[in-house]
């Protein structure tokens, strides 16, 4: 049964995004929702019935290719690590499907949508949700790899989705630079195979220290171009071009989070990483979180502010994993639990800006203000994002925060209490700032673009709603799962 | 039913509350009287757990929610001091709740879904607070306290002042908070868990083991907690957001909430410091603190002209008072524990009646401000005959803070000098900072007559035009138009008076009976100390009597004795002034006269006459004034060479790109469109397949 629900997961967005080519606008989004509610409620189901054990089954495997140890290369994998995922990817993206219904109009202030060019949007969208649960429950690196350039090719597609001169380039960018990154993952996979003749995850356990050491080097270049890390980050704040419920998805739930979930995935199979690798990793998260936080400041366009959050975020997530692969199991349950914390978080904060652009036709900071008195509900929804991802109680990101910065004291000194202090300044810092700017835009005197008369309309604002619960309930859900993650 | 289903259905009350009161919030009063009875049904739990705590012993604690993997689980007990704080908050919480909903028609434009909900979480984290015996949940309830007092700070929409505050409160408590909870994970990587007890063996070693990391966690939380609590310059957010926030949310925040900083304090430097040098040291950190804080803050209260920005500065002494107590306590528990415990208990006393009387009289100030549409002190006057019972609400309340007998902040002050006095026998410096506090007592004093006097009596400031820089709320939101500038029309309605009437009696009545609360409060801190060695191997410290009722009275060997008996004294202090007035208007037989005010024998215009706040207490205003220095704090510049080294996308991304489309070029050019050059491709293709099977196989 297991088999059939995992399957049904993976083919009803496809079959949706399939329909989406073929039907009449207003069928098309009925279509859309239906196929990522069912897959959402289907992954849900799934991971409830295995929790809290793991699930593996192989389907399929290429004739020519021994599948190293009798492994096939088509499969499912469901265990804690990914299922959490697959509940964020599913979920945000049916809350983001939902949400693009209305979003996506003739009566968007910031970009009116054609009804024409709909089915293209979603045909994107639902694809990149299947390559999404593909790449979660990925048995293999092999698979992982496929659907992981499948995602790529989507996030093209999307972030270029307007054709205006500026979403082209972004879209080129990031391609491009998450595909170079790809190579470097692909040369993981060479050596890999050549070296032990199997995908599986458990094989990194199998190779000698020192190639061992290299593969998890490449990996973590492909990582951190897929998740927008130092020096690859720079391709996240311009994939903004693309439309908001993208943003919000893509590039803040579940495509960047594919990025750290290699990682995890990496450190999970071996939970012996060469200590110099996973030093570097923290380090490199740490340069992250701060590059990412000196951009703050200098940002007008919300979305683009939102993106460096992002990048410093993922930074987190990067961080709880290499002190999972420096020998701390809270640590590394804190970054996992961060993906899904953050992905609540994020997406709210997006979606909230979103709605705000909807309804006004700017994202501008400096041209906003007072915005709370006509969108209360965005307003709210807008401050619990930001303060589940900036991490105050009792909003999710506290908790996965909380796990890091204790998994990070269990290092000796001084790398342990350098990291407790360095992320206790950023949290700091980015805290007050995003404050400081929800302030501006949504408190005090209305400015002109600000003179509009109500929250968005009802498929938005229940959105909305939705993920606020989830910026606060995200923990209950999470912490069941990570505290079965260990070596 | 045992205290833990109590608390829970305390916070179920108010959690039920808070989300009716948003589901209600069109209607304004509506709204309130859900959000007055979830407090009072949650007060009233509170309270019945507080009577069983008292009198049948605190329950056993319950762990009911378990964090896995961290050692960290809601452990909910609530012992004797606990239970004092948990009964200040629900008494505050119901009193100021009710006067919310009449006061908060002052804002029209302002939804009180922003409010009710928010004040309900806010006693949430209180209950919370209070009850819990693990320091993660503690820090979690911590922060809900703090965000959603942030939002009622910020409650005005369209007042920038009001959001600056705000921002400046909640970035100053969660730099605070972040600095505990680094305290509490070095803590817990040292003990495994997060429950109290187990901090204490784990505080313990690493002050021997680690002196400087176990200095630096007490650092952290002392610093935690003085923020919280609004002691200088820690708390130099305080006189900014008290302001801001509407007056019933200050109030709560002012009797409840900032109380909790105290709360923390005692639990942590009581519970988990032990008994040694370090306590000794902590106690005087705590009390110098304490005492400049009380310096500080009324200094600068004496120079308010906006009545709200006067009491938040006096909130800023009052709490200076507090620490001093706890600080002595601390200092003194080591060599005389007795004596230690009782000045503990000083500060938590003063600490309840600075929580009455500071409630009144911020209410006081809401009231008028209601009426008068005004909070500039210059523009005020001769409110007294026009409303006489807020009139009579703050002079008690204004007596009472200044400490005067027989009132409860003397008595309460009183049990702190004498403390301080009889302790500082072996140490001048405690009887010094005594003799400080004494002397801002008197500032408190000189500093309310200025408020009394000239909002309540003196001529009218009818005439006066009303463009006092305060006036109203910063944010410029324009006063009510009837109200302004004339005089208010009578008293404020029955809902506004009440609160401030409870507390007042309180006030009275804890002047007069004040062995009842300090009973209960010396049980509560002597129930903690009983709980750690080496008191708890000593069978708890020796319950030697407050003297006997009705009088509290301390004596300690041949070092001395000290004795209050509030209500002879009282008695004589009645007779005494009623023989003053009697004897006065008898003795001087001088009849009242109605006339003019005139100068040198020349008629002048009443209100240029008008002896307003502006012009109290110049030469100390003169005399004192660098003792509250202004920073102004500028970000640094973004050095633009930095943005440019981080920017990756000058070194990476353009070079690569650019070998892209380089790469690309050079492949389209082979892309001619004439088909015979695609064949001779196609051809070579195969012969380059061919060649390198033929090498590989062959």
């Amino acid at each position: 049964m297991l088999r059939t629900l995992l399957l049904l997961v993976l083919v009803l967005p496809v079959a949706g995004a399939v329909l989406a080519g073929l039907l009449r606008p207003a069928a098309i989004r009925a279509a859309a929702v239906a196929a990522s509610f069912l897959a959402a409620c289907l992954a849900g189901w799934a991971v409830a019935a295995v929790h809290p054990g793991s699930y593996e089954v192989h389907l399929g495997s290429l004739p020519w290719l021994p599948g190293g140890g009798g492994q096939g290369i088509f499969g499912f994998l469901l265990d804690p690590l990914a299922s959490v995922l697959l509940l964020v990817a599913t979920g945000i993206g049916f809350l983001t499907v939902l949400f693009s219904t209305q979003y996506l109009t003739e009566k968007n202030r910031d970009h009116a949508v054609a009804a024409g060019s709909q089915g293209r949007y979603y045909f994107w969208l639902l694809t990149f949700l299947a390559s999404m649960v593909g790449l979660a429950t990925a048995p293999n690196f092999l698979q992982f790899f496929l659907f992981w350039e499948l995602t790529t090719l989507c996030s093209w597609a999307l972030i270029s989705f307007y054709r205006s001169e500026e979403s082209l380039r972004a879209g080129f960018k990031a391609m491009l630079l998450t595909h170079s990154g790809g190579v470097f993952f692909l040369l993981a996979l060479l050596v890999l195979f050549t070296s032990t003749g199997s995908f599986g995850f458990d094989a990194l356990a199998r190779l000698d220290p020192g190639p061992r050491g290299w593969v998890f080097f490449f990996l973590m270049v492909a990582a951190w171009a897929k998740a927008a890390q130092v020096p690859f980050h720079t391709w996240l704040p311009d994939a903004m071009a693309a439309p908001t419920p993208v943003s919000a998805y893509l590039h803040a739930a579940s495509m960047v989070k594919a990025g750290v979930f290699l990682m995890a995935r990496a450190v999970a199979g071996v939970w012996d990483v060469p200590a110099p690798w996973g030093a570097v990793l923290a380090v490199m998260a740490l340069v992250t979180m701060l590059v990412a936080l000196s951009f703050y400041f200098v940002q007008d366009d919300l979305k683009r502010l939102l993106a460096y959050s992002t990048i410093a975020h993922l930074g987190y997530v990067l961080l709880g994993v290499a002190l999972g692969a420096l020998g701390s199991e809270v640590g590394f349950r804190g970054g996992v639990l961060h993906i899904l914390c953050h992905g609540f978080g994020k997406a709210t904060l997006f979606l909230s800006v979103g709605a705000v652009a909807y309804v006004t036709g700017t994202r501008s900071i400096r041209s906003l203000g007072g915005v709370a008195r006509s969108m209360p509900l965005t307003a709210a929804a807008f401050f619990v994002g930001l303060l589940a991802v900036t991490g105050i109680p009792p909003f999710a990101g506290f908790w996965s925060k909380f796990m890091i910065l204790a998994g990070a004291l269990q290092l000796p000194a001084p790398l342990g209490p350098a990291i407790l202090v360095l992320v206790l300044g950023e949290s700091l810092v980015a805290f007050g700032w995003m404050l400081h700017v929800g302030q501006k835009v949504f408190f005090g005197l209305r400015t002109p673009a600000a003179q509009v008369n109500s929250d968005p309309p009802p498929a938005m604002s229940g959105a909305l709603l939705v993920l606020m619960a989830g910026c606060l309930l995200a923990p209950l859900l999470g912490i069941p799962l990570v505290r079965l993650l260990g070596g | 039913m045992s205290t833990v289903v109590l608390l829970l259905s305390a916070a179920a009350t108010l959690l039920v509350g808070a989300v009716l009161s948003l589901a209600v919030a069109h209607r304004r009063h509506g709204a309130g009287w859900v959000a007055v009875a979830a407090m009072g049904g949650a007060a009233v739990l509170a309270w019945v757990v507080v009577l069983r705590t008292f009198s049948a012993g605190p329950d056993p604690a319950v762990t009911l929610l378990g964090v896995p993997g961290l050692g960290a689980g809601l452990t909910l007990a609530v012992d004797g001091l606990s239970a004092v704080f948990l009964a200040i908050a629900a008494t505050i919480g119901v009193l100021t709740t009710l006067f919310a909903v009449e006061y908060l028609d002052r804002y029209p434009s302002d939804s009180v879904a922003k409010y009710y909900p928010l004040l309900l979480l806010l006693f949430v984290g209180i209950v919370g607070v209070v009850s819990t015996q693990d320091l993660f949940f503690f820090l979690v309830f911590w922060e809900l306290m703090t965000v959603t007092s942030y939002f009622l700070v910020v409650f005005e929409g369209e007042s920038r002042a009001a959001h600056q505050a705000g921002l400046k409160y909640f970035v100053m408590n969660q730099a605070a908070t972040l600095g505990m909870v680094a305290a509490a994970l070095v803590l817990w990587r040292e003990g495994g868990s997060f429950h109290f007890e187990t901090l204490r063996p784990a505080l313990e070693r690493l002050l021997v083991r680690e002196p400087w990391l176990g200095h630096g966690v007490l650092l952290l939380f002392f610093v935690g907690f003085a923020t919280k609590a609004g002691i200088l310059p820690m708390g130099a957010w305080l006189p900014h957001a008290y302001p801001a926030a509407p007056t019933s949310a200050t109030a709560a925040f002012a009797g409840a909430m900032s109380k909790l900083g105290i709360y923390g304090l005692v639990r942590v430097f009581l519970t988990l410091v032990p008994v040694s040098s370090a306590m000794t040291a902590w106690g005087w950190v705590i009390a110098l603190a304490g005492t400049a804080s009380l310096f500080v803050g009324t200094l600068t209260a004496l120079k308010q002209d906006d009545a709200k920005r006067l009491m938040s500065f006096h909130v800023v002494g009052q709490v200076g008072y507090m620490f001093l107590g706890v600080g002595v306590g601390l200092v003194l528990l080591p060599s005389n524990p007795w004596l230690g415990s009782l000045a503990v208990s000083a500060g938590i006393f003063h600490l309840l009646n600075n929580a009455l009387y500071k409630t009144a009289l911020f209410l006081g100030a809401g009231a008028v401000h209601t009426r008068t549409g005004t909070r500039s002190l210059n523009a005020m006057g001769g409110l007294g005959p026009l409303m006489p019972w807020t009139a009579g609400a703050a002079l008690v309340g204004s007596l009472a803070i200044a400490g005067v007998p027989p009132l409860n902040g003397f008595a309460s002050k009183w049990l702190l000098y004498a403390t301080g006095i009889l302790g500082g026998r072996g140490s001048p410096l405690l009887v010094i900072l005594v003799l400080v506090a004494m002397f801002i007592s008197l500032v408190t004093l000189a500093s309310f007559l200025k408020y009394y006097g000239s909002a309540f009596l003196g001529p009218p400031a009818e005439n006066r035009a009303s463009g006092g820089g305060a006036d109203g709320p910063p944010g410029g939101r324009p006063a009510p138009a009837p109200s302004r500038g004339r005089p208010p029309m009578g008293d404020v309605g029955p809902l506004l008076l009440l609160p401030q009437g409870v507390l007042t009696a309180g006030c009275v009545l804890v002047g007069l009976f004040p062995w009842v609360p300090l009973g209960a409060i010396q049980e509560g801190v002597v129930g903690v100390l009983a709980q750690v060695d080496p008191y708890g191997a000593a069978g708890g410290i020796p319950p030697e009597s407050l003297g006997s009722h009705p009088a509290l009275g301390l004596a300690l060997g041949e070092a001395g004795l000290a004795l209050w008996a509030p209500l002879p004294a009282a008695l004589a202090l009645g007779l005494f002034a009623l023989l003053v007035y009697f004897g006065l208007q008898r003795a001087a037989g001088a009849e009242v006269r109605q006339v003019p005010v005139w100068v040198c024998g020349e008629e002048e215009d009443p209100a240029a006459l008008r002896y307003g706040s502006g012009s109290f207490y110049l030469p100390f205003k003169h005399a004192f004034r660098g003792v509250y220095p202004t920073v102004r704090v500028q970000p640094p510049p973004f050095p633009s060479p930095l943005r440019r080294a981080l920017n990756p996308d000058r070194w990476l991304y353009l070079p690569l790109a650019g070998w892209v489309v380089r790469v690309s070029r050079a492949v389209a050019r082979t892309h001619v469109g004439v088909p015979q050059v695609y064949l001779l491709w196609i051809v070579l293709g195969a012969a380059a397949v061919v060649a390198v099977v033929l090498l590989s196989f062959g």
